[in-house]
């Protein structure tokens, strides 16, 4: 596996904390990072190629060609006090092997940047409706758990986290960086034609206790239509995945043509 | 992994590449193919990886699987022993780099495309132009780029954007990286009735409506009467 890079700017960053929110079940933390990227005017300083991307580009609307990508933003609170770096992108990598790259990338971040604690988001799967969304939430140490238990995040003590999101959380540990992982519950449902809907609610909990966590004044309002907006956008990714399953077809083993010897 | 056997010098330095691949209804790899037999370049040099499959496990090829790597295999051409490989012409007037692309399996499209990519900097490639197919009803030419500076440039000969969506495979993927590399690039991309039963099967007449804009593009008076014919 290989990676690439396109680096626009080597921020100034005093101890900062690290979101990470890769696209997964509900688009909860994709949904998150997006919004708080999007609300705080977070600034793109380096974009994430990996060998383990899924191996197509996009031709947009516009007729520009634009490839699959991970992003790292930056945001300066002005009292340098809560200084964020938030990891997010279009895609996760397809096999375990790219998972733990990317992972281990977003970390050598981290360590780079001194970040002080890391958050990680994740959807909690339901598989039956949510009206008032829980957050669950793990940590790296004891004394975090208790920390984040004062802001209404339930405790959780056995599962599993799938994806990317989960192992930079769990590599964190290995790193000896504090980590927290939020999980907000969502119902995980697909529409009629099998697309995931983007969970908005789901992702207002999980921004609200992040923004208590972190002491942010995040701005909810707009969520609802901007849960559409990435709706719409995952939906269109999604499409991409559906069709190129559609259009594969295995023909494992495959008959020999005539003038093929084994 | 993926290696470059060099077969001779290239006659220019800092070339056009032009890209084409066995993508949707063969498109690209007849149009490359039709051009290396009206142009005669010259071969410059082979890539070679353990990715490409003799034998695709999918189909169609472009569309690969991670779990579905294919069979590794050779072929026999007229008694000729010869491997999987990528192909790179080179032509003084114009200045072209013709590379006869080869879809590698999952694990080795990005690799593939990035050797593509470093023997084109090798070479001195600062543009590209990829030939494709995409599905509709047959005949016309659309076109998408790396800038909206060069889709204007396309404007003005007449060919305007039109296709949304993925672009699997070699061409894809050669065209998408090069611009991390700053390698600005265009890609025709002919319309053509998807075949669901062979999604390669060839078409002739689509790949000649994408050779005449290249023709008129380049003025490489390219004899298209074969591809018409058929």
């Amino acid at each position: 596996m290989s990676m690439q890079y396109k680096i626009y700017k080597e921020p100034e960053l005093k101890d900062p904390y690290m979101i990470v929110g890769l696209p997964g079940i509900g688009y909860v933390a994709k949904l998150s990072a997006d919004y708080l990227v999007k609300e705080l005017r977070a600034e793109l300083f380096e974009e994430m190629y990996s060998s383990s991307f899924p191996p197509y580009v996009i031709i947009k609307k516009d007729g520009t060609v634009e490839l699959l990508k991970n992003e790292f933003y930056y945001w300066k609170d002005g009292e340098s006090k809560k200084d964020l770096i938030i990891f997010t992108g279009n895609v996760q990598p397809v096999s375990p092997e790219g998972q733990y790259e990317v992972a281990n990338e977003v970390l050598d971040r981290a360590e780079k940047f001194k970040v002080k604690k890391l958050f990680a988001m994740g959807a909690y799967v339901t598989g039956r409706p949510v009206e008032k969304p829980k957050v669950y939430g793990v940590a790296t140490a004891p004394e975090l758990v208790e920390e984040i238990k004062r802001y209404e995040v339930s405790s959780m003590d056995s599962g599993s986290i799938s994806g990317t999101n989960g192992l930079v959380f769990g590599l964190a540990k290995l790193r000896g960086i504090q980590s927290v992982c939020l999980l907000s519950e969502t119902p995980g449902y697909m529409d009629a034609s099998g697309h995931t809907l983007a969970d908005a609610k789901s992702a207002q909990a999980l921004l609200k206790v992040l923004g208590k966590l972190l002491d942010l004044k995040i701005e909810m309002e707009p969520l609802e239509k901007e849960a559409r907006l990435t709706e719409k956008f995952v939906q269109e990714i999604e499409e991409l995945e559906r069709q190129t399953e559609e259009m594969r077809r295995t023909t494992a083993p495959p008959p020999p043509p005539k003038d093929i010897y084994f | 992994m993926a290696w470059v056997k060099y077969t001779g010098e290239p006659i220019v330095r800092e070339p056009i590449a032009i890209v084409g691949s066995s993508g949707l209804r063969s498109i690209g790899k007849i149009a490359v193919e039709h051009l290396v037999e009206g142009l005669r370049p010259k071969l410059v040099a082979e890539l070679y990886s353990p990715h490409f499959p003799i034998l695709y496990q999918t189909r169609p090829s472009y569309v690969s699987h991670p779990d579905l790597p294919g069979r590794a295999g050779i072929e026999l051409k007229g008694g000729k022993v010869g491997l999987p490989r990528v192909e790179f012409y080179s032509l003084a007037s114009p200045p072209l780099l013709i590379t006869k692309g080869y879809h590698a399996n999952f694990k080795g499209q990005y690799k593939v495309a990035n050797r593509v990519l470093d023997l084109y900097q090798e070479f001195g490639v600062g543009r590209m132009i990829v030939l494709a197919g995409y599905g509709g009803e047959r005949g016309e030419v659309c076109c998408a780029a790396t800038d909206s500076e060069l889709l204007e440039e396309l404007k003005k000969h007449g060919i305007d954007k039109g296709y949304e969506g993925p672009f699997y495979g070699f061409s894809g993927l050669v065209f998408g990286l090069g611009m991390l590399r700053k390698i600005r690039g265009v890609c025709l991309f002919g319309k053509t009735q998807p075949n669901f039963e062979d999604p390669e099967y060839p078409d002739p007449i689509a790949t000649g409506a994408v050779l005449e804009k290249l023709n008129t593009l380049l003025n490489l008076n390219i004899d298209l009467s074969k591809l018409h014919g058929e």
